[in-house]
């Protein structure tokens, strides 16, 4: 059961959940930031135009975004620690010493993957919610497409879809803890470590709960506040 | 010397939207340099589409769009480089739109010099000086750091025309620039325009403003189920229309 001496024990293992805190919050932002970028050019190939290369582009993003969409995070994974990273050499390095990048890199690789495949569709919706007004006017200035798409389009699309990064952030803090089956030492795997040492079950994961809140719940406010101030452009 | 007398030139344009609405069926127009060209004509007459077609927003099924003697609208082959840099082209033609299309993210002064900066590569103080100018034409050289929600649709309106003319254009399209506006302010904005006009500016406007029509145009256009009915001096058309359609809606319209 739960109990004030099972939670004063907590506290020797401080130090490990110190470190998976800090490993959570890499990752998980690491990984946003690689599957945004995946996601804009996933993006790009929905929105591409044309009869041939277009529809081939369509249809590469449609599938892979159905694909990622339709299997379990676990099972990509997998595939990509025990069967992808198996061909490729990561540089083998160690950050602040217990950032095994053997298992950090294949993990980021791998939840950037999947999370490309949600924001993909997020960032299309945020482009074509655009108005074509602005397209128009930027395009009749003499702007080509691409510095339509950089100074016009995209920066619109994100200050609207910006919640819905946000959003994606925090639940990649939780869906990483995933990563604790292949070894990465974020908050789980430093829970499931004190549950071993300690055989104390509930007080680690509570522990971890409050732990993974902590992190959630601040960075949804950031973002709300943000978010407001940025509208302030386009209000009164 | 002959082509070049006319900046734009639509040569039997056709367009069909969905393939059963005509918006051009066979539409030929010139325009004169230095001249105020105004289409008039019921909503869906094709007024807006020719418009567009001339800085080819709107691309035509068939027929050829010429800027200044040069076709520029032809197709693009795959692979292939396109044979007119249209982007170039439309540095040299300033768009006015109904909804304005003001950059929201954008100050008034930076919605004014982005496209001379980028486009023009100007250095940023020339464009920000040559942009207050522009400005304070209109009496709006103090709003420069506001943002477009922040003024009304006429000032809006005021700083859309500006940001096309600080391009430098060989030529003003206008597309129904007083039909989001309050009447009240239809005034102040069409005022700018007939300044513009007055200097010289070759302007193609399309609008339903008839007092302005006739007060500003070189020629009118009456155009109707995506054909030009009629054309003419606007002493002439609008006091004696000949065609029958063209009188038709002169008298919905003039009461």
């Amino acid at each position: 059961m739960v109990s004030i001496e099972g939670f004063a024990k907590m506290l020797d293992y401080l130090p490990y959940f110190e470190r998976g805190v800090l490993y959570t919050i890499l990752l998980a932002f690491c990984s946003v930031l690689l599957g945004l970028v995946l996601a804009l050019l996933l993006a790009f190939m929905r929105l591409a135009k044309g009869k041939y290369i277009g529809r081939l582009l369509r249809f590469i993003s449609g599938a892979y975004i159905e694909f990622v969409r339709g299997t379990p995070l676990l099972v990509q994974l997998y595939i990509f620690y025990y069967g992808i990273f198996t061909f490729i050499t990561v540089p083998a390095f160690n950050l602040f010493g217990f950032i095994d990048s053997s298992r950090f890199i294949p993990g980021i690789v791998a939840i950037a993957f999947n999370s490309a495949g949600y924001v993909a569709e997020i960032v299309r919706g945020g482009i074509q919610g655009v108005d074509f007004g602005q397209t128009e006017a930027a395009r009749s200035l003499g702007l080509t497409q691409k510095q339509n798409m950089r100074f016009i389009v995209l920066p619109q699309a994100i200050k609207n879809i910006l919640p819905a990064i946000a959003n994606e952030f925090v639940t990649i803090i939780k869906e990483s803890s995933i990563c604790s089956v292949i070894g990465m030492a974020e908050i789980m795997y430093a829970a499931n470590l004190v549950r071993g040492a300690t055989f104390r079950a509930l007080e680690p994961l509570l522990v971890a709960a409050m732990l993974y809140f902590l992190l959630t719940f601040p960075t949804s406010k950031a973002i709300q506040a943000i978010e407001r101030r940025m509208r302030r452009g386009d209000e009164r | 010397m002959a082509t070049n007398d006319n900046i734009l030139q639509a040569q039997h344009l056709f367009k069909t939207y969905k393939g059963t609405i005509h918006a051009l069926d066979d539409v030929s127009l010139d325009i004169p340099r230095n001249t105020a060209t105004v289409i008039i004509g019921p909503s869906g007459s094709g007024k807006s589409t020719l418009l567009r077609s001339f800085n080819l927003l709107e691309e035509p099924d068939k027929g050829e769009v010429l800027f200044d003697g040069l076709v520029i609208n032809q197709k693009k082959k795959p692979f292939k480089k396109p044979p007119v840099d249209l982007d170039a082209v439309r540095t040299k033609m300033g768009m006015v739109f109904q909804h304005f299309n003001l950059f929201p993210h954008k100050t008034i002064l930076e919605n004014m010099t982005l496209a001379p900066i980028k486009v023009k590569n100007m250095p940023q103080n020339e464009a920000e000086e040559k942009a207050l100018e522009l400005l304070d034409r209109v009496g709006l050289a103090d709003r420069r750091d506001a943002y477009p929600i922040q003024l009304s649709g006429g000032q809006k309106q005021r700083v859309a025309i500006m940001r096309a003319l600080a391009m430098e254009p060989e030529v003003m399209l206008f597309d129904e620039p007083t039909s989001a506006l309050d009447p009240e302010m239809v005034g102040e904005v069409l005022n700018v325009i007939k300044d513009l006009v007055r200097s010289g500016m070759t302007s193609v406007i399309v609008t339903h403003e008839m007092g302005f029509a006739r007060e500003v145009a070189d020629t009118v256009v009456f155009m109707d189920e995506g054909r030009i009915q009629e054309m003419g001096a606007p002493s002439k058309l609008f006091s004696n229309p000949s065609s029958p359609r063209c009188k038709d809606f002169l008298s919905k319209v003039l009461y």
